[in-house]
């Protein structure tokens, strides 16, 4: 997605960061059922979700926070390498 | 509570500090941190990583929203395209292998990556000539022609 914006739609980086994660409620909500009833009965460990969702809310605000004192450079250079993590870990371990 | 579910906190911290600076939803550490960290099986953890996204996304999108940093149409045009495009992965995946969409994906994601690259070394190049409009509107940066 932050590719399709910077990329594509030539975006800012920071409001395509901040954008894509907007972007990313409707889709994981529209991705639960599909993956729910597509998939069988994928089993949901709830005191893990409690737990993981305890850090990352506090997280996600301290970033969104943190984003708009972030230098340009080092976003755009962050984002590019977690790409690059992240897609050698998909094309390597699928 | 045990050391799990500290675990759980920390390493839910991390995902969501990358998820509100970058905009990812969290999955990417979610998953690695269940199947590798905690041992759960691949399934148990997309399942509960999908579920601890959605009020990740919704508490960091809201901050953004709050601080005004986010193109509400843009957000609305991806994140309809983004709902068309799961429900047609989500169809296609019955017929592809998923390792075979993964890896594609992956090649998608690195191609993207080495663009992101040249456009960071460009724009850092150009950083003393700031474009002249407002960043995120088309004719901003560059002039889109329209179709």
């Amino acid at each position: 997605m932050i590719p399709l914006l910077v990329l594509w739609a030539r975006v800012d980086q920071r409001l395509a960061n901040a954008t894509s994660l907007v972007a990313i409620i409707p889709i994981a909500i529209a991705a639960v059922p599909i993956y729910y009833f597509t998939k069988g009965s994928p089993e949901v460990d709830l005191r893990i979700a409690l737990f993981l969702v305890i850090g990352s809310v506090v997280g996600a605000y301290v970033g969104a926070r943190l984003l708009k004192s972030v230098p340009d450079r080092p976003l755009r250079y962050g984002v590019a390498v977690l790409m690059l993590v992240v897609g050698l870990k998909q094309l390597v371990f699928p | 509570m045990s050391w799990l579910d500290v675990a759980a906190i920390v390493g839910g911290l991390f995902a969501g500090v990358l998820s509100g600076l970058v905009g990812i939803g969290g999955g990417q550490v979610f998953v690695p941190l269940m199947t590798i960290g905690f041992g759960a099986s691949q399934v148990v953890a997309q399942g509960t990583s999908l579920a601890a996204i959605i009020p990740t996304a919704v508490v960091g999108g809201y901050t953004h929203v709050r601080q005004k940093s986010v193109d509400l149409e843009a957000a609305a045009w991806t994140g309809g395209g983004g709902v068309v495009g799961a429900v047609a992965g989500a169809l296609l995946a019955v017929h592809v292998a998923g390792p075979v969409l993964a890896r594609i994906f992956g090649a998608l994601l690195i191609v993207s990556s080495f663009l992101m690259f040249r456009r960071a070394r460009a724009a850092s190049r150009s950083a003393s000539f700031p474009p002249a409009g407002r960043p995120g509107e088309p004719g901003g940066d560059e002039p889109i022609t329209p179709t």
